[in-house]
């Protein structure tokens, strides 16, 4: 089985989506001729035709508004935003009317779409490339918001999201792209949405996290271990609906919990897991919950990035503080 | 210096304010009695109109939006159209969705504030009304493309107003129907006023109808208050979209008569003359009037109509008032295929009433 | 005035009779409130509320034909006011005015510091977390001091818990102290003259009873909360009954209108009781002044409680042969050492003292 990265994967699943269901088609801008600027439709325009993988003109409502119309009247679309910093406009689209044709129909209508986009800061570009909007989508009701760390893992949930027959928003960490690379069957099996995934037991504190961020956090648990402690780590994956109970479950057993991400602080999505956790899993807690986020500024240009995102010290110092409580 | 590109915008009509033909006169109006069904509907859209307005007056109806003035092109777009064609609307359709066999009871639903009344029980696969302005011209792009690639002679018509025709959705849905080819029809029914502002303020453009020549698209003008002559441009750019043709735009010029909705006063901005003044060019005067004169209609068929008209209103509104409110588990039952359990609670909450 | 013109009621209909008014001139109408109901030739109709607003004038009278389009309701306000202000949906225009200030917010406390977790740990080691000290930054009481508050505690056993006349005792003494402004005076009474039938605990009673007619402040009941006093004729004295089960106070009542006999009987029927448990709450409430003959047991001087609302309490402590001054040379009297204390809030020293006095005299007197 051959080991394969992150962008790769969502291609594995592409083509695998459009092979077993004729009825799944593939838009953006780029994603035909080229193969999508990050490659992530590569292939898919020779083996599928023009039909099927389709050049945009440049217009994010355009795609968006036209991909629910396709999946309203029985297509699978993929719509592909770029970057996440220019689907902020598709936000419209999706929170007015995509997450509310089901509804807003009685179940008359329905709309299984996935809107695809490149995620996070890390990749040292220009302005607007960084953005991490997973909040945003996260506050919307009627749609999912799914966001994988891994090549296996993107592979699984990109074939549930295009398989659910209600809005999906997936998130691509850019800067997990093909950073590593993992063995990923292509097996055609999705893995199941609305579930948070624990990536390393562990009782003495619980840490959560999603997309880029599990990498580093991955990496802060091995050098914990190494000190004597044992750090629980769990990939929230669906962000919304979100799987509190397993979190819960953790927070019972550890009694401390870091929540990292790579977004701004105030009003991120850290504050809904936080509040849930508050709200749920209060008398299990030792220690008052800690976020390690972006700082509450604009994104800044390439020279200031890597001390703008949370590092693997600032993750550190977070769970320091928070095992030395109390 | 060379020209590398001209265009031309037609209008048309076929039957003037006094309802005198004075064009030449389609197929499916060479008999002036087979004019008789669509009159029929316009009736009806007017008489539901003003029912609407008075339920909302006292009380028993939420804002609604008048589409007194637009019977023409209602009637003459919606039933051009075929039974497996899409209509996506706006708020201002009411007549047309009338015709494509949304119930009375079904409308009164909605604008009384139920979902429900978005669950057609005929038109399957129309679109629910559309309240963004402009938001649903990309969605027709999508619904034409799905009729494409399956290889259907089927049309998606979208409705909207001139208001909307400044809105970067609209130049967007243009712009991609016209690259694709796509089987869609955009009837703009220019109403002369979005809101309080007028047309002469929305755009600098000559005619709205232009818009379609940026895509690349035909675009034409027609007498909005004129059935045939709107009956007979939707049927054209029907035939031209069902033959692969791709898509087009009409312009309809009309007048919206009563306010924008029955929240807004349109006294506060509009001069009553001009008013008084479109309210002659309305469309179901001209058609009684040509009808009328062909003979082929008379007092008593539209005291009747009338009766009828009012009695299946009636039955409707009677059935509408004795509508149980919904539950609400509705708000949450048709948010996914599935309630996710994280919900669970809340909706169990909800229907607990906490 | 705005008026509200009778709108179209559907089905061609141009008229329709007032049946009903709902409102009166004067009333203020919410939105939506139904107004008049009017008959047409098909049915009776609510006609309700375009806005909120105060009815100003009404137009016609129940029976009266209204027509399409004419005034139906004045409103107060400008005409030109017809404005509903929104183009979806109804606006509610409110006419309070609404004080706005903002409070500022009570000084911070700082309390016990401990989190949910810890505290539930106490709860459930049923540690009291105001006696455990704090080893964590800031004062946190940790998890780890609540375990070594709760082995402490092990190893002392299980708490007992008060109940009954323990507990109530707990809880007035607490109380007492945290109210009571309590000073005492002390001296002794010389009984070497007394008869040789003489009772000592009638004869306090009775020196009691003699200090309150000297000084009758001291017979009373005081309330900190409306800082007043009520002082009392009747003498209800409260007599300390020391049981294996614990302090009983039981109230003689009227002590000052019984004869010696009677107050011994009573006296005695009222220990007995307290003895057997067979005295109802109602006889051990409602005391005036208390007496607590602790000399019974050991003790000479103390320094007892006053229970609120009453302000003074004599302690008689044991009577002893001492050494004193008679007529210059030493001699052997039989002293009872007496304490009394007094609620300084509402008994001053000088009466406390003439008190004091009239109760040494009446108590060397030798019957």
């Amino acid at each position: 089985m051959p080991a394969i990265t992150l962008v790769e994967a969502v291609n594995l699943a592409l083509a695998r989506a459009l092979a077993d269901d004729p009825s799944v088609v593939v838009l953006g801008q780029d994603v035909g001729r080229d193969g999508g600027v990050f490659r992530a439709t590569l292939g898919l325009l020779e083996r599928f035709g023009p039909q099927r993988v389709i050049d945009t003109p440049l217009a994010e409502q355009l795609m968006t508004g036209m991909a629910i119309g396709m999946a309203v009247e029985g297509l699978r679309p993929v719509v592909e935003m770029q970057f996440s910093g220019f689907a902020y406009v598709a936000i419209d689209q999706m929170l007015n009317h995509a997450g509310r044709m089901r509804h807003r129909s009685q179940g008359r209508l329905t709309c299984p779409m996935v809107l695809r986009t490149p995620c996070g800061a890390g990749i040292h570009p220009p302005e607007h490339h960084s953005e991490s909007p997973e909040a945003m989508f996260a506050h919307v009701p009627g749609i999912r918001v799914v966001y994988p760390s891994s090549p296996r893992r993107a592979y699984g949930l990109l074939l549930a999201a295009i398989r659910d027959p209600d809005p999906v928003v997936f998130l691509e960490p850019t800067r997990l792209y093909r950073l590593f690379r993992e063995e990923v069957e292509d097996d055609g099996v999705a893995t199941p949405l609305d579930h948070c995934v624990t990536l390393r037991e562990g009782s003495d504190i619980t840490l959560v996290t999603w997309g880029a961020m599990v990498h580093e956090t991955l990496q802060v648990a091995a050098a914990l271990a190494e000190e004597g402690v044992a750090a629980e780590v769990i990939d929230v994956v669906t962000l919304r609906p979100f799987d509190l109970d397993t979190v819960l479950a953790s927070v019972a057993r550890t009694g401390r919990c870091v929540i990292v991400s790579e977004a701004v602080r105030a009003a991120g999505f850290a504050s809904e897991i936080a509040a849930g956790i508050a709200e749920h899993g209060l008398l299990s807690l030792f220690a008052p919950i800690e976020r390690v986020t972006a700082f509450d500024v604009v994104v800044p240009l390439a020279r200031l990035e890597d001390r703008y995102m949370p590092d693997r010290d600032r993750i550190l110092a977070a769970v320091r503080r928070c095992l030395a409580f109390g | 210096m060379t020209i590398v590109a001209r265009f031309e915008v037609s209008y048309s009509q076929c039957l003037d304010a006094a309802g005198r033909v004075t064009g030449v006169l389609p197929a499916f109006a060479r008999m002036p009695a087979d004019l008789i069904p669509l009159y029929r509907w316009m009736v009806l859209a007017r008489a539901l109109d003003q029912r609407m307005l008075t339920l909302q007056r006292t009380g028993q109806l939420g804002t609604f939006a008048s589409g007194v003035g637009k019977e023409a092109v209602d009637v003459g777009v919606a039933s051009a159209m075929q039974a497996d064609d899409v209509l996506l609307p706006t708020y201002r359709e009411t007549g047309a969705q009338l015709v494509r066999g949304v119930s009375v009871e079904e409308l009164l639903a909605y604008w009384g504030g139920d979902e429900r009344g978005s669950d057609f029980a005929v038109p399957r696969r129309d679109f629910p009304v559309c309240i963004t302005i402009a938001s649903h011209c990309v969605h027709a792009v999508g619904v034409a493309y799905a009729m494409k690639f399956r290889h259907e002679p089927r049309v998606a018509v979208c409705m909207i107003g001139d208001g909307a025709t400044s809105k970067g959705e609209f130049y967007e849905a243009l712009n991609g129907a016209g690259t694709w080819k796509l089987p869609v029809l955009f009837v703009v029914t220019n109403n002369q006023w979005a809101i309080s502002v007028p047309r002469s303020t929305q755009s600098a453009a000559a005619t709205l109808a232009q818009k379609a020549i940026a895509a690349g698209i035909p675009g034409e003008q027609v007498d909005g208050n004129d059935l045939i002559a709107v009956r007979a441009a939707a049927e054209r750019a029907l035939a031209r979209a069902r033959a692969g043709e791709g898509p087009s735009v009409i312009e309809a010029l009309s007048y919206r008569l009563a306010d924008h909705t029955t929240a807004d006063d349109a006294t506060r901005y509009r001069d009553p003359d001009e008013v008084a003044r479109a309210w002659q060019n309305e469309p179901l005067h001209r058609v009684r009037e040509y009808l009328v004169a062909s003979e082929v209609w008379r007092r008593e068929d539209e005291e009747m109509l009338a009766h009828e008209c009012t009695a299946r209103i009636q039955t409707a509104v009677q059935a509408y008032l004795q509508r149980a409110k919904p539950s609400p588990a509705q708000m949450f039952d048709h948010l996914h295929a599935r309630l996710p359990a994280a919900y669970q609670p809340q909706r169990d909450g909800a229907v607990r009433g906490e | 005035m705005k008026i509200f013109k009778l709108p179209d009621l559907g089905e061609g209909l141009q008229e329709a009779e007032i049946v009903t008014w709902h409102i009166q001139v004067g009333d203020m109408l919410r939105a939506d409130q139904p107004m008049v109901s009017v008959e047409t030739a098909k049915a009776l109709v609510d006609i309700p509320a375009p806005f909120t607003g105060k009815v100003v004038r009404l137009f016609g009278q129940p029976g009266d034909i209204a027509h399409i389009g004419a005034p139906l309701v004045g409103f107060e306000g400008d005409a030109s006011e017809a404005d509903t202000g929104t183009v979806v949906g109804r606006v509610e225009t409110g006419s309070a005015t609404l004080p706005q200030a903002p409070v500022a917010p009570p000084a911070a406390t700082a309390g016990i510091r401990a989190t949910p977790a810890v505290r539930a740990l106490a709860r459930k080691l049923a540690v009291d977390l105001a006696m455990v000290t704090p080893t964590g930054a800031d004062g946190v009481i940790t998890a780890g001091d609540v375990e070594r508050a709760a082995r402490i505690l092990a190893e002392v056993g299980p708490q007992e818990v008060l109940r009954g006349t323990r507990r109530a005792m707990a809880q007035a003494m607490t109380l007492a102290h945290a109210e009571v402004a309590g000073a005492t005076l002390m001296d002794d009474a010389d009984v070497h003259g007394w008869q040789p039938a003489s009772r000592p605990m009638v004869r306090l009673i009775r020196a009691l009873v003699a200090g309150v007619r000297a000084e009758p402040a001291l017979n009373a009941w005081y309330d900190s909360r409306t800082v007043g006093r009520h002082v009392l004729d009747r003498i209800d004295l409260g007599v300390a009954v020391d049981t294996p089960d614990g302090l009983f106070v039981p109230v003689l009542r009227d002590a000052a209108s019984l004869d010696p006999a009677e107050l011994e009987a009573r006296l005695a029927k009222l220990v007995a009781g307290t003895h057997a448990r067979r005295v109802p709450p109602e006889e051990l409430r409602g005391n005036t002044i208390t007496l607590s003959n602790y000399g019974t047991i050991a003790g000479r001087y103390a320094s007892p409680v006053v229970v609120p609302p009453t302000v003074a309490i004599l302690g008689a402590g044991r009577m002893r042969d001492a050494v004193v001054p008679a007529d210059g040379r030493p001699a052997v009297h039989k002293v009872i050492p007496l304490s009394l204390t007094f609620d300084h809030r509402c008994v001053t020293g000088g009466e406390a003292g003439r008190f004091l006095a009239a109760v040494i005299a009446d108590l060397e007197r030798p019957d």
